[in-house]
């Protein structure tokens, strides 16, 4: 007994009919909402739109090896990609949220700071275990010299594996990909935050700071359900595993662009279709 | 070296359980409206009945999905239906009853089919995935996240309307009596336990019961176990909410369900083991 | 100015509560075997390897820590909502939580082996009775820092997002800090045993997992204290420093240069840690020297 009708490699192979039927979708998606609800609505959409569209991309940089790194048998954490790029989002997410009444720009780099530093901190310490707990320098399986420091990779890899920690460029990768998560999760967050805190007073009829705790809890609430749909779509991208930007499969990421904007212009739109009245 | 995942036949058709999981589903949401016709809250059991049944029939649509080894793990499906049908649930909860009968279960069910279609349709030809199910298996996954979601607000709110989801109401504060909607399920942020609460619960029996020897009754019967042990601490949460008799009724529903179900797949556990061994050493094996 | 050493001494109590977290969280997940090396000891009887290892496969550590976390927090709240005392809410909740993380776990076990009935792994009852009140015990731990630590967070320091939210990011986060730090010293070190230290392990030796160990046959719960060595530590020390610092530099620096000085000192923040792991993979670099020549290294 095997997998059903093995599939066909997914590969690193673009269709260009579907990404064109993708920007279609969005379009058409971007236009519906300039319809219900221009102004406020589609400003938030494509504020949206960008949100999830950072975390799609920066996902690719964090560096994830899978059930093998937990052996030393490949490079990258171990963990899940989507989990691990949302748990570095959402710390992002955290931070941003505190910061929200500060501002646009603010918030959302104080979001990407706080998905960049829980990044740091993590693998950081990854190769503090790897190299004080078990022994394990880093090397990287799919290059022969670091790109960023030039540090020759393959005589550091043990016999019989693919690589094991986190080479410097991974470090690197990972870091760039908390950034972008969190200042995307943060973007989504305070886009429909300040929709929702402009038209629900209005929708339900009470004042502002009745209504403040939906808005924010909804907004929130959103943002963690986009983050984790387009971790995910990621995930299904990478098919599980990648070692950071270095990696070949980093270049399927124009597919990921599409399908992240496709995905959170959808969700988008049905978020902003609560408070636009009927 | 991933665990490998094989497709077993036989069994109830995935069709069956698809189409009794939906009529279900909606039937028991549908009567957590008498507690609006009755004007009390003593029907909010249906809601968590709601949600096991939904439950059920998505985890075996993940069981279909990932047999065809999408490369990455199993519980990235349950998040992705749930991330999905968390937006189409509140969006759902807007529309009002149209000539006494509520619409938003079907509302649910169309927007998280439509957002799922689309997803699925993104995976499959945009990331090139190319599974043969996919797309089906997305759009189910949304619609049971959707109505697992509104099976949970009826449970703990007693309805699914968007006003019974954020009512404001007064409370003592240092400022004296202050009113706002930070106690409502949304706004206290208690969608996101019942968001995590299904999205564990529907990969769990699949993923539990992964291996060479599954078999589908003792992984609905898991199912079953994990929707109502949710429905158990759904109704703890929904004292804060509705009268102590109505949460005292799902309370009980939950907690006999709950016992059943597990003993039950004990029982199935035992009868699929090798063996059922107490404190002994390992077998030996030939050459191991 | 008060404010501010208020705020310290709470963001200082989050983070002693943090690091707690993070090492009960790592010694639960590894004395289950739930992540990524779990894969091994499924893998291990389909190999021929019959174990008596506890096979806790919930998801992965993020998510499952995100429900137990989310689901603590969310029973405290409803507790407080119904005017019970905090600390009792949150002692009754994460109590709840747990009891629903147990019976999780013994699904799991039982699930997962008795799915594995065609290569003979039989089902261990006292394996299960044994490790699952552990686990418990430990889960509860980490689970309790982190609901009260978002409390904090919340009605002390004034973060906007509720108190079921909250658990949700951070148990999520939880997860993922320490399933990132843990696993590869539990999957490697402790599953591995036996193969030659200082390196990976090599792909002809997977499922070979060490059954065999100091008193007899392995036993989950030894996981513990092997975890207790550096792992756990480690992950507390990760998930410490990731609270701490992201309290510490907003509570300071929020107010400086309308919100800038918290961003910069973040950057300054990833700096420094970029410059510590730096040193830290040149050192292995020197210390432990390749593993062949560089000339005669074949891919």
């Amino acid at each position: 007994m095997s997998a059903v009708a093995a599939k066909p490699q997914a590969g690193g192979a673009m269709n260009p009919t579907a990404m064109a039927v993708g920007v279609v979708m969005l379009v058409i998606i971007l236009a519906l909402c300039w319809y219900v609800s221009p102004g406020a609505g589609l400003m938030a959409l494509v504020g949206v739109i960008i949100g999830g569209v950072l975390i799609g991309f920066g996902t690719h940089f964090v560096p994830v090896g899978g059930a093998p790194a937990a052996m030393g048998q490949a490079p990258g954490i171990a963990t899940g990609v989507a989990m691990l790029a949302a748990g570095a989002g959402l710390a992002g997410l955290f931070g941003g949220a505190w910061a929200a009444e500060q501002g646009l720009v603010i918030a959302t780099l104080t979001g990407g700071v706080g998905g960049g530093l829980m990044m740091a901190i993590t693998c950081m310490m990854v190769n503090f275990v790897y190299v004080f707990g078990m022994g394990i320098p880093a090397a990287s399986g799919k290059v022969a010299n670091d790109p960023i420091t030039g540090d020759s990779q393959k005589e550091f890899k043990s016999q019989g594996t693919e690589g094991h920690g986190l080479p410097f460029v991974s470090f690197v990768g990972g870091v760039i990909g908390g950034f972008l998560g969190g200042a995307g999760g943060t973007l989504i967050y305070y886009q429909l935050l300040k929709l929702y805190e402009a038209t629900l007073p209005t929708m339900i009829g009470v004042p502002l700071v009745q209504v403040m705790p939906i808005a924010i809890a909804a907004a929130g609430m959103f943002a963690v359900g986009l983050f984790l749909v387009n971790a995910v779509l990621t995930a299904y991208n990478i098919t599980g595993t990648i070692e950071g930007p270095h990696d070949p499969k980093f270049k399927r990421w124009p597919r990921a662009i599409v399908a992240s904007a496709v995905a959170s212009a959808l969700c988008g739109l049905v978020a902003i279709l609560i408070v636009v009245p009927m | 070296m991933s665990v490998k995942i094989e497709v077993i036949e036989g069994g109830i058709p995935h069709q069956k359980i698809m189409i009794g999981g939906l009529v279900s589903t909606l039937v028991c949401l549908y009567l957590t409206y008498l507690n609006v016709l009755t004007k009390t809250e003593m029907f909010a059991f249906f809601g968590g009945l709601a949600m096991i049944t939904a439950l059920i029939w998505g985890s075996h649509t993940i069981k279909v999905l990932c047999s065809y080894g999408i490369g990455t793990g199993v519980p990235s499906a349950g998040m992705i239906a749930f991330g999905s049908g968390v937006i189409a649930m509140l969006l759902a909860t807007k529309f009002a009853p149209v000539m006494g009968i509520p619409t938003a279960p079907i509302v649910a069910l169309v927007l998280a089919a439509v957002i799922g279609f689309i997803l699925g349709y993104i995976s499959n030809n945009i990331l090139n995935m190319k599974i043969p199910a996919m797309v089906q298996a997305l759009t189910e996954m949304a619609v049971v996240g959707a109505l697992s979601l509104m099976g949970f607000a009826a449970l703990i709110t007693g309805g699914f309307s968007f006003a019974g989801l954020t009512p404001i109401k007064i409370v003592v504060t240092s400022q004296g009596l202050v009113p706002t909607s930070q106690y409502s399920f949304l706004g206290g942020g208690l969608i996101a336990v019942a968001f995590l609460l299904g999205a564990i619960a529907i990969q769990h029996p699949f993923n539990a019961c992964l291996g060479p020897g599954w078999k589908q009754d003792r992984m609905l019967m898991l199912t079953a176990e994990c929707g109502f042990l949710s429905m158990i601490v759904a109704a703890f949460m929904s004292f804060a909410f509705i009268s102590t008799g109505s949460a005292m009724i799902s309370l009980l529903v939950a907690i006999l369900g709950w016992a059943y179900t597990y003993n039950q797949y004990i029982c199935l556990s035992k009868r699929d083991a090798a063996s059922w061994l107490d404190a002994k050493p390992i077998p030996e094996m030939e050459g191991h | 100015m008060e404010q501010i050493v208020f705020g310290i001494g709470i963001t200082a109590l989050t983070g002693a509560l943090a690091t707690i977290a993070g090492s009960a969280e790592d010694t639960e997940s590894n004395i289950g075997s739930q992540g990524d090396p779990n894969s091994q000891v499924q893998l291990a009887p389909q190999m021929g390897f019959v174990h008596r290892i506890f096979n806790k496969a919930i998801a992965g550590e993020p998510p499952a820590y995100g429900l137990w976390c989310a689901l603590g927090a969310g029973l405290a709240w409803a507790f407080m909502a119904m005017q019970v005392n905090a600390v009792l809410a949150i002692v009754i909740g994460c109590v709840l939580a747990v009891l629903v993380q147990g019976v999780y776990a013994t699904t799991a076990y039982l699930g997962r082996t008795a799915s594995l009935a065609k290569f003979g792994q039989p089902v261990y009852v006292d394996v299960l009775k044994s490790m699952t009140s552990v686990t418990m015990a430990h889960a509860f731990i980490a689970i309790f820092c982190v609901v009260t630590l978002c409390h904090l967070i919340n009605g002390a320091l004034g973060h906007p997002f509720p108190l079921p939210l909250l658990g949700l990011i951070w148990g999520i986060a939880l997860g993922a800090a320490g399933s990132a730090t843990g696993n590869p010293y539990y999957g490697k070190e402790r599953q591995y045993q036996n193969q030659k230290f200082g390196a990976g392990v090599p792909i002809s030796a997977s499922g070979n997992i060490v059954r065999y160990a100091e008193a007899g046959e392995r036993n989950s719960l030894d996981n513990g204290w092997f975890t207790a060595k550096i792992g756990g530590s480690a992950s507390g020390v990760c998930f410490g420093l990731i609270v701490f610092l992201e309290l510490w530099r907003t509570i300071l620096f929020e107010k400086v240069s309308a919100g800038w000085g918290a961003i910069v000192v973040g950057i300054l923040m990833i700096l420094i840690f970029t410059v510590a792991d730096r040193y830290i993979e040149v050192w292995a670099r020197k210390n432990y020297g390749p593993y062949t020549e560089a000339k005669e290294a074949s891919s």
